[in-house]
């Protein structure tokens, strides 16, 4: 299947919002100030890349993102199972979770601030909290909608618990679970920034805020064009990693 | 009874299901009533009946995943406690029955390993198990990539694969096409009457109840009890057209017609 003039067109789309920003600017209608032209924003980013410190501030807020990302998988996979699996757990646990669910990380920053104190694994902490939902909530119900076919078949073969989550539970819900650790992923790069912003740590979040506070608008857009490519990078791994572990899905006759 | 017994089994005495005055009640409503029959081992035995009389939950008594309100069900003299790996179900929705994310050998492999079947010989069984349901060289793929007379296959090859004494099947061809569904009844024939197992088909398909059982129970519903039983007297193994042109095979069809219709 060739789909090269669908990709010439995305790429067509990107190149001719990239000519509207600099005719804008060209134009003069927006201060540099506010809205600087791409071209010095790029040069900008490559200088910072290159010369500057910006790749290692990238580089610590990738990492503290996938170490929140990978804490909210595990937390969401492990409890998103138990939730689904057993019903007595689903009862016990839904009323708090409920209560949880709705609270917006970044108001809880200032809780954790209080409670631990400025460390990184607080900020961990929080990160994990806010993405995990996007991946509990996808676990339960794959582990909890298997087919009642299955059941039988599972009970009809005498088919242990622990074996039912890992071969029917498991690949029954890994489709929704990789799904939902997609949307993790890029609630984890945003809980970072935002966290990073607050907290003041290391990283692109602190270092947009400081260029926004200090009119140093290329800083500030190189920022967020830097945080745009590491979030479709991620996306576009996660979509590689979910075809391998899905084979099933794509498979046909 | 006229039962041809598999030379392996035939030495078992009692019958291999035994049904003692069973009635069922599920929800306030009596789904099967005053029911009693006996199997023998190696026996292939039909269940026909209108629908909603009971043959599904029949099933479901002699697999333990359901236990009778009254009176008592009972496989090789035992009174049935649960599910065992003596009694396999090949169920009519093969494409919920498999799991989709394992291959064919991988959905037969399944009833292996909850044997504990050592992970050296399991390779060798499964091969050996999709040669016998005609799937030789379709192992890797996918259920999703499959007919449905091949899904139904694997589903039989698991089933197969648990070694069971019993070996029950609920309307297992009747998603199928005709052609597809004519290959499988002999095939099952076949197979059963290989492996020694007992068999409790259940059908819709007068027909087909005649031409792969040696005794035929029908059902009459509200509530489930049993109306009539047929011995099936036609020479094995059965043929597609000469059984069906068979003068006996058309008189029976002639007798559990006339029932049905009386009863329905």
């Amino acid at each position: 299947m060739s789909n090269w003039p669908l990709r010439a067109g995305s790429v067509l789309v990107t190149l001719s919002i990239l000519l509207l920003w600099q005719a804008v600017t060209a134009s003069g209608l927006v201060a540099p100030v506010f809205l600087p032209s791409p071209s010095s924003t790029f040069a900008n980013l490559w200088r910072g890349l290159i010369r500057g410190d910006l790749l290692g501030l990238t580089l610590s807020t990738m990492e503290r993102m996938i170490y929140g990302w990978m804490l909210a998988s595990l937390g969401g996979i492990l409890l998103g199972a138990l939730i689904g699996l057993s019903p007595r757990a689903r009862y016990w646990l839904t009323p708090t979770l409920e209560l949880l669910r709705p609270l917006p990380a970044s108001t809880l920053l200032p809780v954790g601030i209080a409670l631990f104190g400025l460390h990184p694994s607080m900020l961990l902490g929080i990160i994990a909290f806010g993405a995990v939902w996007p991946v509990l909530l996808p676990t339960i119900h794959g582990f909890s909608a298997i087919d009642p076919r299955l059941r039988e078949v599972a009970r009809n073969l005498g088919i242990g618990p622990f074996s039912f989550a890992i071969k029917f539970g498991l690949p029954n819900a890994l489709p929704d679970v990789i799904a939902g650790m997609r949307l993790s992923l890029t609630a984890c790069l945003i809980i970072t920034v935002v966290g990073e912003m607050i907290t003041a740590q290391q990283g692109l979040g602190a270092t947009i805020m400081m260029a926004a506070r200090s009119f140093r608008s290329t800083d500030l857009y190189a920022g967020i064009i830097l945080l745009g490519v590491v979030g479709a990078i991620n996306n576009a791994l996660l979509g590689i990693i979910e075809r391998a572990l899905t084979p099933w899905r794509t498979a046909h006759a | 009874m006229n039962a041809p017994l598999a030379p392996a089994v035939a030495a078992c005495a009692g019958p291999a299901i035994a049904f003692d005055g069973v009635r069922l009640d599920l929800g306030g409503k009596c789904i099967i009533d005053g029911l009693s029959l006996t199997i023998a081992p190696g026996e292939f035995a039909c269940v026909v009946g209108p629908s909603g009389c009971g043959k599904t939950t029949l099933l479901r008594l002699v697999t333990g995943l359901l236990s009778p309100t009254l009176g008592q069900v009972r496989r090789f003299g035992a009174p049935v406690d649960g599910p065992s790996r003596d009694v396999a179900i090949v169920f009519q929705d093969y494409g919920r029955a498999l799991l989709p994310w394992r291959t064919a050998s991988g959905n037969v492999a399944l009833a292996l390993e909850a044997m504990n079947t050592p992970r050296g010989e399991r390779v060798e069984r499964v091969a050996g198990l999709l040669d016998k349901v005609g799937l030789t060289g379709h192992g890797d793929k996918y259920p999703a990539q499959l007919s449905g007379g091949m899904q139904q296959r694997v589903q039989i090859a698991r089933c197969l694969a648990q070694g069971p004494r019993v070996l029950l099947m609920d309307e297992p061809f009747g998603a199928l096409d005709a052609l597809t569904r004519q290959a499988l009844q002999d095939e099952i024939a076949k197979l059963i009457s290989e492996s020694g197992a007992t068999a409790l088909f259940v059908t819709h398909d007068l027909d087909e109840a005649i031409y792969l059982g040696d005794r035929v129970f029908a059902l009459q519903g509200n509530p489930g009890r049993l109306a009539e039983v047929i011995d099936v007297d036609l020479q094995r193994p059965r043929d597609q057209l000469r059984t069906r042109e068979h003068p006996e095979f058309l008189r029976l069809r002639h007798v559990l017609f006339d029932h049905v219709q009386k009863t329905h």
